[in-house]
């Protein structure tokens, strides 16, 4: 599933099936080269952080949860990753060797395991295993 | 590539941040090798930085960046510069081969230096070597004026004014890039056949 695609998700709580607030945005760690956890709009609290530990399933209409209570403040290693800095859409793409492969058009990822599969470097493709950092500056990927 | 070509490249750790850009080359081994670079802040207003980057911390040399582990692949620029100095056995350590007149050991002047070739060898990224000189050339290489590849010998000898290189290098001057390299290999072979 790409980012894009998820985007604007409703995220629904199977406890009262009312809907706790919509997808906005994805952080991700590079070391495990997975979805960390995904940021909120429109929740009814401060609370907008859900951790992928805590999605009951990423389904192809809603992402759910078992409750409202599974949001959280984002916590200090998903503050650490989050933010302009961090994100992923937009951002050249530099090899390990020093080399550039483009911009980060968009992202694929696995809705089961929050695995990131592949960036999306317009017409390219980059493994998601070879995701090794992201700053402001670029994000950097494993030479071949 | 090209030594100018590096200049003002951005170096960029692993988390993908600028963290500085190359300043300068500095060259060890009498000129020979890449040592490492002095480095400038990134943007408009930063200066020279108190820093310097070893090639031995030096991840990936590509045609966008310099890669670097993290910010302390720096030392202090003093050391940087002076382990160059030391291997270099007298002044001409720093890129001051520029505007030196390139000369052959018969005595032929083939032309001015403006530019320094360095190429990254194979042997797991240890070893930036320089491997020609990208000259102005004289009369005595038939196209006065024009900027030509000369290809250099593993060592040589180089003074602030003159760079001494074997004559039989002019018959392996090329006019661009592609193939230069392997215009070094048999140059650097048929060297090492005569000892």
């Amino acid at each position: 599933m790409l980012f894009s695609e998820a985007r604007g998700r409703q995220v629904v709580s199977t406890a009262t099936a009312e809907t706790v607030g919509v997808v906005d945005g994805f952080v991700v760690d590079p070391s495990t080269h997975s979805v960390l956890s995904l940021e909120l709009r429109k929740t009814h609290g401060n609370e907008s952080s859900l951790r992928w530990s805590n999605i009951a399933a990423f389904g192809t209409d809603a992402v759910t949860v078992g409750d409202a209570d599974k949001l959280t403040e984002p916590g200090e290693d998903v503050e650490a990753l989050s933010g302009k800095d961090h994100r992923l859409v937009g951002k050249r793409v530099l090899s390990s060797a020093g080399d550039e492969l483009g911009e980060v058009s968009d992202v694929d990822f696995d809705p089961s395991s929050g695995a990131i599969t592949a960036l999306l470097l317009g017409e390219d493709e980059v493994e998601g295993a070879r995701l090794v950092g992201v700053g402001s500056y670029s994000v950097v990927v494993k030479a071949r | 590539m090209r030594a100018s070509a590096i200049t003002k490249r951005p170096v960029v750790t692993m988390s993908g941040e600028d963290v500085a850009q190359v300043k300068d080359i500095v060259y060890s081994a009498g000129g020979g090798a890449v040592g490492g670079f002095t480095l400038a802040g990134r943007g408009l207003l930063a200066g020279p930085m108190d820093k310097g980057l070893p090639w031995s911390s030096v991840k990936g040399l590509g045609a966008d960046a310099v890669m670097i582990a993290d910010e302390d692949a720096f030392e202090p620029l003093d050391q940087v510069l002076h382990t160059s100095s030391e291997t270099a056995g007298g002044g001409a350590a720093r890129a001051d081969v520029l505007g030196s007149q390139v000369l052959t050991d018969d005595g032929t002047d083939l032309g001015e230096v403006v530019d320094v070739i360095v190429a990254v060898t194979d042997d797991g990224f240890t070893h930036c070597d320089v491997v020609g000189y990208e000259i102005e050339a004289s009369e005595a290489l038939g196209q006065q004026g024009t900027k030509m590849l000369l290809p250099l010998p593993d060592t040589l000898s180089a003074s602030g004014e003159h760079l001494m290189v074997p004559a039989s290098a002019r018959d392996f001057v090329r006019q661009d890039l592609a193939g230069f390299g392997a215009a070094v290999d048999d140059f650097r072979n048929q060297l090492g056949g005569q000892r």
